[in-house]
């Protein structure tokens, strides 16, 4: 055989080995999570419940529901929005694991656009997922992308056209929290909005949380961003919030950015719509290498040092920002918003229990509240 | 649209699997390789 045949046949042979291994690798990303929901849940639905055209899609997901015995108002709480954003999406697993609801009803979604639990974003170098040590042992959970998977939607086009006709980047047509109130007809992540908006309508939702992550640089950061119509409760959770010592800035929805869910919502539904971000320096552009480390303890050097310098929207040192700490933050705000609703709601209350406090997270880490 | 796009997928691999072996460059052949592994990947619909 000549030489350049032999070369070849090595070469074939390396192609196959590289595509099975890395093959395996990333369709372990299709597996699903185990969530071990608290006897609190009354009910489980998924997403293609509430618009058929979702069945037997990568967008459909998973609905829990808890129903208090008294009629009071209700909630959704949407995470996973963005599962580069991991506290939004453990935030929610951790409701769902603890939630009781004693009036009125609570919607949680842990993974609102499954599909970008399925791969992650290329040349980012970020891990599948991460371990969390909790009181059954060592647990596995996903990190994803900021984007439906190209797998499921594609191609991107060149220009994203959203039905309000403003017009975005090409690689935001796959962004759930640019596609909202969505299309009947439209891509799979507009029908994931779809889905979503019709839940609400269909449910009376009363307040929609949408739980998110940023990178330390961003200004719009340890902030609630809220609808007009809801600002009234923002501001009054805002200010509980302050009371507690944990520092929250209130933004208002800008009304001329679409797609966004704590604009759509609010001006599609019925619903006071609501978002929060935290500090994420896994996703920043300024971090070292992305290791589960830094995404469960939150520690970077560079961040620290850019902290020093005064680059960054939050304060930045050697303690970082945790996972616990974010996950704490979004659970504190989540209850001091619904405390707000029910303040200027008498009578369609929505009364939680089981949720740890923010100090409870804080000393005994997120793992203490997960199965 | 997607088995179109498999389609021109499977031509584009076979015709740089007929380059890998008619190649005389072991770098031309690592380059060709090197292409090779994500176009599959995509035919397969796993990245």
């Amino acid at each position: 055989m000549k030489k350049n045949k032999i070369s070849a046949v090595v070469l074939t042979i390396i192609i196959i080995s590289v595509i099975i291994t890395t093959g395996i690798e990333f369709n372990s990303m299709q597996e699903e999570i185990p969530i071990y929901p608290s006897e609190g849940l009354t009910e489980k639905k998924q997403l293609s419940d509430y618009f058929e055209g979702l069945k037997d899609t990568p967008g459909d997901t998973e609905i829990y529901v808890f129903e208090g015995e008294e009629e009071g108002g209700s909630t959704l709480i949407l995470g996973g929005t963005h599962p580069n954003e991991p506290a939004s999406n453990l935030t929610t697993i951790m409701l769902v694991e603890n939630l009781k609801v004693d009036k009125g009803r609570v919607f949680v979604i842990t993974e609102s656009n499954k599909s970008a639990f399925t791969h992650n974003d290329p040349q980012e170098g970020s891990p599948h997922g991460y371990h969390i040590e909790t009181t059954s042992g060592e647990r596995y959970f996903k990190y994803g992308s900021r984007a439906t998977n190209p797998i499921h939607q594609w191609p991107d086009p060149d220009v994203y056209i959203h039905s309000s006709g403003q017009k975005l980047s090409g690689s935001e047509t796959r962004n759930l929290n640019r596609a909202y109130p969505g299309r009947e007809d439209g891509t799979l992540t507009e029908k994931v909005a779809f889905g979503i908006t019709s839940l609400i309508k269909e449910e009376n939702i009363d307040v929609t949380i949408d739980l998110h992550e940023a990178s330390p640089e961003y200004p719009v950061i340890n902030a609630l961003v809220t609808h007009e119509k809801a600002s009234d409760i923002a501001s009054m959770a805002i200010i509980e919030l302050q009371f507690q010592g944990i520092q929250m800035a209130l933004e208002a929805s800008p009304k001329n950015l679409h797609g966004l869910s704590h604009r759509e919502l609010g001006d599609f539904t019925d619903t006071y719509a609501m978002l929060m971000e935290t500090a994420n320096p896994s996703q920043g552009r300024l971090r070292g290498a992305t290791t589960e480390e830094l995404i469960v303890t939150g520690k970077d050097k560079i961040y620290e040092k850019a902290g020093e310098a005064g680059f960054l929207f939050v304060e930045f040192d050697e303690n970082g920002h945790p996972i616990s700490e974010r996950v704490a933050r979004h659970a504190t705000g989540i209850k001091e918003m619904i405390n707000s609703f029910n303040m200027f709601n008498m009578g369609n209350e929505i009364i939680l229990k089981g949720i740890p406090s923010y100090e409870e997270i804080i000393s005994n880490g997120i793992g203490s509240y997960l199965e | 649209m997607t088995y179109i796009y498999q389609l021109i997928v499977i031509l584009f691999i076979a015709y740089l699997v007929i380059m890998l072996f008619r190649e005389k460059k072991i770098q031309n052949q690592i380059n060709i390789s090197l292409v090779l592994i994500p176009l599959i990947l995509r035919l397969l619909m796993i990245k």
